[in-house]
């Protein structure tokens, strides 16, 4: 499913290159659930983002579905994404000019895997029913991020990244959200890489991995 | 206070953009007002000087034979006891090559009362009567002698011709390009010997005309101030324009740094900082930014001035002969005005931000909902505001319906405004139905359903600039068709008036013996003799009764042959071309537009016209086009004008026949009547001539025009450049989500292009709708013409190319900039906010 | 084409030139009367010097004298109308030379070298009307026809003239011998019209002042060329108020030309044409300051006359012959003007008091100056003896 293999990434700052990311290598299979934990600027958002196609490593391999992302050209990354992946925001980042039920069906629209029945069903598990007309910010932070799980899981990714996902909400809100969001992945046989500094939120998921300065602490699988 | 407005001004140190667009906007509309205003003050400061010179103005006699005057003449009207002065007047032409009018006064005899106590001491008088004698010139001839200021007093240049003027005496009050000396200096520079130019008098001195000449009163003369009123009218309304167009980047810069910070001042409020102290801390901040913006902008409006001053003062001299100094002389008031101006225009594009600040309401959350409601209430405002400017031009257009035609040029005006703000009223309300129309259209199309969407969103940042291009490129369309058909009916007009390829103009006694001696030339098809002379209009006699007037007019004689009756423009006849020109070769008049306009005059209307000796009620056969003319005149056949008002003869034109050879005929002429080289000209150099004028007067009209859309442009630009950022974020995670950078580059740019076309294709009823109020409204109340509404397809196309090409150069930095942006910055970005 | 027709009105706008041209120049408005007196006090620099030994010839010296700083030609008169109430005139055509003999300029058309200056005035109990004229001239004009020059004097037959003012010879009468002249002056329109046209006739021989026609005006010797004709007998009409009245009276014309009339430090002067009733005629000037041959700023006064007898016979009075005082004044103008004075002449007999009955005879001209009729009447018995003008300057 997704694999990483001896990735390097090293940004440049002002203060001098940045070695973000060390020899990592990680692997997750369909349907698995992995969520990989470590202090802020442990590298680990970096790490996400390769394995979206969003950023791409300075050295090593990331196999997505048996293709490697990084000698993709840009669109054919940005196709792997819309049609492969699903992505969860810590900021939701719900389009604002669209509403509940348009949010919820963009990617899968754009992926041309845009079903009503699937986008009614999430909309009821999300309970978010009776509010498809309402705009993003119109609803409270569970809603939204409850929300922008629906849209990444409406085109049926086989992968789903999220990134702090319940960082924005308070804790009650947060299990809820967790706990929906694990049943759907559940349902919908899809793996799950989840970032987080919560072992909450860990807990759950199968496998869980650290990150310490840019290097996995537990040995490759 | 400090610490307050510090913390506030803060935020520009993080957003410089913001700032630059602030002041950009101020600075751009205050130069552009600024600028205009110092034409206006500088030519009001020189009609008030050639007014002040007027302030007695001067009756004037001229021979009735109009052979030129002499010394002996002048002597024999003193020794008859008549107050009158000689008054010589020429072109002298500077080394530089430039010409300036040359005035010999007597100055013991030009004001009888008081000429010895003006002159304050003996003295003086005798330097300015006595050799070497004295130039007097305004500061403004200066340059044109190339001599300093400093050492002006006493300095002595010399002319072309190797002459040297009498030592120079600056006399700032006189009008510019005229220089004044002793009439015997002026003899000397002129080789006049013993012919003046003109015998003048006090109004109303004489009673009436000695025999032998005609007496012109000078009420026949309008001040040039009145004249031009509707030239300054109509720069002021461009002014205007910028200057309301300048504001609208100033509101927009300002509404966003406000929305920016109202989390700030939220704090502020938090921490204790009274509503009113942040009102008065946001007061300062704008007078502190107004005063920067408003000093920058003077001091380029009055660089602009500077540099479209020569243009402006030679429209000024040709069309209305109205001298126009080319220094410019700013009062006080002038800068004090600016300022007010500036700070004026912008306190009001910020009293909305002000309002909003001290209604802050500290808990207020849910920013983007309370935004959406605020945005469509906003629209709903729009559209009743929208709809009230439209009532105003229809109740404007329909009071005008009942006026006389020629009156009303501040409604005509006020009309047009109310347009234009109308139509960018409506602007952003049309904009967001299209988009939700298109929305909902695009259901199926996910991408562009999502730009329809996003194009809303943007919406509410982009309105004030869409609605400045509106207003910039309808303007740009009115004025360039108006001005386009302007130029087709002049050059047209001027075809059919010169029919003759060759004019003399000579001494009028010379006339006689020329008309001989052509009338045996085999070559010579029709002579072509012009006359005139002055008249007042001492009645109208229409259907609806008589009317009694004074009004002076001009009188001209035409020889209605063959050559030009056929091509002789007529707008208005009583029943046919042929029987206007029979009934004017006996003697019914043909009346200019400007004439029927201002009197309200049709044919088949009588005038009693009277001129010193003769008086004569004759009927309107036709009326005419007179472009260019500032004056009512009265057209009739050249031998029923010499038999009713004994008009001396002003020109003849020469229609030769086909084979005759121009040239020889031309220099026949000279030598057997030893002629001077400027008493023949061609038709072609008259066309010349009278193009170069006609484009000289509207290259300001087309340089504000441009200006007014640059302006506009860079509204545009700075409006996307400020929510550049805002729109990377929201790029972002659609990116995120798998739509590649390309696509939404060209997306982007789509959405703004499509934006433009929408308001270009609005502009381009609305520019029709400005042309029509330019050609049959304003112009016939400032000039007494009417044009014919000329459309040009292809300047309309090339206005919607424009408004696109605005747009997408405005959005093509922001969206190279989203383009190159690193993936990472995006990102980070994204996590940022 | 309209291109001609506006460069016209261009012209015309621009020609209509008032002296607001002088209003903004430069110098500063100071002009007292007695500098404003056309340089009375200047020193002679190039221009002729009358003095004792210069002589008069007629008809040539009625003529202008253009080699000479300043002149005049100045005609009074005390007049009735036909019932019998007082009416009092004044003409004068002024000359002043613009420059030194030597720096004229060329003779081109309107080139000047003479400036003229012609004040007329009719007054008649509390009205006083005057009016002034200004023009040039060019001394080598040729001036025997009137149209070459705006102003000018020509000797025979007579003519001085500045536009339509004149003073010329009788055309219905022998004038060779300058017996016989006519006057005619108009100013205003309707309502405000004034002047007159008379016909002047001498009664008796021209009267030369001073020393043979010199006449000295101060201590230190300097002086003018002086001569009279104060036995004219005048008739005409005069206009006043657009009023035409027919009138008759006694004349008086001063002919006077000089470089330096005046001492630098004489500040005006007080002058007397009397005709006295047993037709006798006196001419007294008192010149303020400059009395004595001293530096002193002021000095004293400097008197001088002449005595007249009906035959024409004139007697020079010295500065010891004559006692002038003023007695009273007026406030006229804003000035304080005496406006009664003694005059005694002792070798005449003469003891007399001089009042001018109606104060207001100031002339409002570019230089103004005080100008009107007296009374004169015995001092002692208060008996009238006779009438005269009197011009007082530097007031």
């Amino acid at each position: 499913m997704l694999e990483l293999h001896q990735v390097h990434k090293t940004y440049a700052t002002p203060q001098g290159p940045l070695k973000v990311l060390e020899d990592v290598s990680l692997r997750l299979a369909a349907g698995q659930s992995l969520a990989l934990m470590g202090e802020s600027g442990s590298g680990k958002s970096t790490l996400l983002h390769l394995a979206a196609g969003i950023d791409l490593p300075d050295q090593g391999a990331i196999t997505l579905e048996d293709q490697n992302v990084a000698s993709l050209a840009e669109p054919a990354r940005a196709k792997l994404r819309r049609e492969q992946l699903g992505l969860v925001f810590q900021q939701f980042h719900l389009v604002p000019s669209l509403t509940v039920i348009d949010n919820l069906r963009l990617q899968a629209r754009l992926a041309k895997r845009d079903d009503a029945d699937w986008s009614g069903y999430l909309i009821e598990r999300l309970g978010l029913t009776g509010m498809e007309k309402r705009y993003p910010e119109q609803l409270s932070g569970g809603q939204q991020q409850r929300l922008a799980i629906g849209r990444a899981l409406a085109p049926r990714p086989s992968l789903l990244l999220a990134d702090e996902p319940t960082g924005n909400l308070d804790e009650t809100t947060a299990g809820k959200v967790l706990e929906l969001l694990l049943s759907l992945v559940r349902e919908t046989h899809c793996a799950l890489l989840v970032v987080t500094h919560s072992p909450q939120v860990a807990a759950p998921l199968d496998r869980c991995l650290r990150l310490s300065h840019g290097r996995l602490l537990d040995a490759a699988p | 206070m400090t610490r307050v407005l510090s913390t506030l001004l803060s935020h520009y140190r993080r957003h410089p953009g913001q700032l630059v667009m602030l002041l950009l906007g101020l600075w751009v509309a205050s130069a552009l007002w600024s600028g205009i205003q110092a034409i206006n003050a500088t030519a009001r400061d020189s009609y008030a000087r050639a007014d002040a010179l007027f302030d007695t103005q001067l009756d004037q006699l001229e021979r009735r034979d109009g052979a030129p005057l002499t010394r002996g003449e002048y002597y024999a009207l003193r020794q008859a006891g008549l107050p009158v002065s000689p008054m010589l007047e020429g072109e002298v032409v500077t080394q530089a090559g430039t010409r300036l009018t040359l005035i010999g006064i007597d100055p013991l005899t030009l004001s009888s009362d008081n000429a010895m106590a003006q002159a304050n001491t003996s003295a003086s008088l005798s330097d300015f009567l006595t050799p070497p004698w004295q130039t007097r010139a305004a500061p403004d001839a200066l340059a044109a002698l190339g001599v300093a200021r400093e050492n002006a007093s006493g300095a002595t240049p010399t002319l072309a011709d190797g002459n040297t003027l009498p030592p120079l005496v600056l006399a700032p009050a006189l009008p510019p390009d005229t220089l004044i000396m002793d009439i015997s200096a002026a003899a000397r520079l002129l080789e006049s010997g013993d012919e003046i130019t003109r015998i003048v008098a006090a109004p109303w001195a004489l009673a009436e005309a000695p025999s032998g000449f005609i007496l012109t009163r000078a009420t026949t003369l309008a001040s040039p101030g009145q004249l031009t009123e509707s030239f300054h009218l109509n720069l002021t309304a461009l002014g205007l324009l910028a200057w309301v167009v300048g504001l609208f980047i100033v509101q927009a810069a300002l509404g966003l740094a406000l929305e920016q910070r109202l989390g700030m001042l939220r704090t502020l409020r938090v921490l204790g900082v009274s509503g009113r102290s942040l009102v008065v801390a946001l007061c300062l901040e704008l007078i502190l930014l107004g005063l920067i913006g408003a000093l920058a902008g003077i001091a380029s409006g009055v660089w602009l001035a500077r540099v479209l001053l020569p243009d402006v003062a030679a429209t000024l001299g040709s069309l209305y002969g109205a001298g126009v100094g080319q220094e410019l002389n700013l009062p006080w008031h002038y800068w004090v005005g600016g300022l007010a101006v500036s700070l004026g225009g912008l306190l009001l594009a910020g009293s909305g931000v002000l309002w909003r600040a001290a209604r802050l309401n500290m808990l207020e959350l849910g920013q983007m909902q309370a935004w959406r409601g605020g945005y469509r209430r906003q629209l709903t405002l729009m559209s009743i505001s929208g709809a009230l400017a439209l009532s105003v031009a229809l109740a404007l257009y329909g009071w005008l319906r009942f006026q006389p035609p020629g009156d009303g040029l501040v409604a005509g005006f006020g009309l047009i405004a109310a347009l234009l703000l109308a139509s960018a009223l409506w602007l952003p309300p049309f904009l967001a139905l299209v988009l939700k129309v298109l929305t909902h259209l695009a259901q199926r199309r996910p991408l562009i359903h999502w730009a329809m969407a996003d194009m809303q969103l943007q919406l509410p940042r982009l309105s004030l600039a869409m609605m400045a291009l509106l207003i910039a490129l309808a303007t740009n369309l009115g004025v360039g068709s108006m001005v386009g058909g302007f130029r087709l009916t002049f050059l047209d007009w001027l075809d059919q008036r010169l029919v003759a390829p060759l004019y003399l103009n000579a001494p009028s006694e010379q006339y006689a013996d020329i008309d001989v001696w052509l009338a045996d030339r085999p070559e010579v098809f029709e002579r072509l003799l012009t006359r005139r002379s002055d008249a007042t209009l001492q009645a109208t006699i229409t259907p609806d009764g008589s009317r009694a007037l004074g009004t002076p007019i001009e009188l001209y004689g035409i020889t209605p042959g063959e050559s030009l009756t056929p091509h002789w423009p007529l707008l208005a006849i009583q029943q046919d071309r042929s029987s206007a020109w029979a009934a004017f070769s006996d003697g019914a008049i043909f009346v200019n537009e400007q004439l029927a306009t201002a009197e309200n005059l049709a044919p088949g209307d009588r005038l009693t016209l009277s001129a010193p000796g003769a008086n004569e009620t004759l009927t309107i056969a036709a009326i005419y086009p007179d472009y260019g003319n500032p004056r009512g005149q009265v057209l009739m056949a050249s031998p029923q004008l010499a038999a009713r008002f004994n008009a001396p003869p002003s020109s003849m034109g020469l229609v030769l026949n086909d084979n005759a050879n121009v040239d020889a005929m031309r220099a026949a002429l000279r030598e057997r009547f030893d002629l001077g080289s400027d008493a023949l000209s061609d038709q072609a150099e008259i066309k010349r001539i009278a193009t170069e004028i006609f484009e000289r007067t509207f290259t300001i009209t087309r340089a504000l025009n441009v200006l007014t859309l640059a302006v506009a442009a860079l509204a545009l630009f700075a409006s996307l450049l400020a929510q550049a950022r805002n729109r990377r974020q929201q790029l972002a995670p659609l990116w995120a989500l798998g739509v590649p950078r390309a696509q939404l580059a060209q997306l982007n740019l789509a959405q703004l292009g499509g934006a433009a076309l929408v308001t270009g294709l609005l502009a381009v009823p609305l520019g029709i709708a400005i042309t029509w109020g330019l050609v049959a409204i304003i112009n016939v109340a400032a000039f007494g013409w009417r044009l014919p509404l000329y459309l040009f397809p292809w300047e309309m196309a090339i206005t919607l190319a424009t408004a696109v090409g605005v747009a997408l150069l405005a959005a093509a930095l922001p969206t190279l900039r989203f383009w190159r942006a690193s993936p990472r910055a995006l990102l980070a970005e994204e996590a940022n906010q | 084409m309209s291109v001609r027709r506006l460069r016209n009105l261009l012209l015309v706008l621009i020609a209509t030139v008032t002296l607001i041209l002088y209003g903004c120049s430069d110098e500063d408005p100071t002009s007292t009367s007695s500098a404003g007196f056309a340089g009375l006090g200047q020193d002679v620099d190039g221009f002729q010097d009358a003095g004792s030994n210069s002589s008069l010839t007629f008809p040539a010296d009625h003529s202008a004298h253009p080699d000479y700083r300043i002149e005049w030609w100045y005609l009074t008169a005390n007049l009735e109308d036909e019932s019998g109430e007082p009416l009092g005139l004044q003409w004068t055509l002024f000359r002043q030379a613009l420059m030194a003999p030597s720096k004229r300029p060329e003779p081109t058309p309107w080139a000047a070298d003479q400036l003229w200056m012609a004040h007329m005035a009719l007054s008649q109990g509390e009205q006083h009307q005057v009016a002034e004229r200004f023009g040039r001239s060019h001394s080598q004009a040729q001036l025997n026809t009137t149209q070459n020059s705006q102003a000018g004097v020509v000797a025979n037959p007579f003519h001085a003239w500045l536009d339509d003012w004149q003073l010329k010879a009788n055309d219905e009468a022998d004038n060779r011998d300058f017996d016989n002249l006519t006057l005619t002056a108009y100013s205003g329109e309707g309502d405000t019209r004034f002047g007159y046209s008379l016909t002047l006739t001498a009664e008796g021989p021209l009267v030369l002042h001073g020393n043979g026609g010199f006449s000295q005006k101060a201590a230190n010797g300097q002086g003018s060329m002086y001569y009279s004709q104060p036995f004219w007998q005048i008739e005409g009409d005069v206009t006043l108020n657009g009023e035409t009245k027919t009138v008759s009276g006694r004349g008086w014309l001063d002919r006077e030309w000089s470089s330096q009339l005046l001492d630098a430090r004489q500040s005006g002067w007080d002058w007397f044409s009397i005709h006295l009733e047993d037709g006798h005629k006196l001419m007294a000037f008192r010149l303020r300051g400059g009395g004595d041959d001293t530096d002193q700023a002021q000095g004293a006064d400097y008197r001088s006359g002449t005595w007249i007898t009906p035959e024409g016979q004139a007697t020079s009075l010295a500065n010891s012959d004559i006692t002038l005082t003023p007695q009273a004044t007026s406030a006229v103008a804003g000035r304080d003007v005496p406006t009664r004075w003694r005059l005694e002449v002792p070798s005449a007999g003469l003891d007399m008091t001089i009042e001018a009955p109606h104060a207001n005879r100031w002339m409002t001209t570019s230089v103004p100056y005080w100008e009107g009729e007296v009374v004169v009447t015995d001092h002692a018995s208060g008996e009238p003896l006779g009438e005269g003008y009197l011009e007082m300057t530097g007031y």
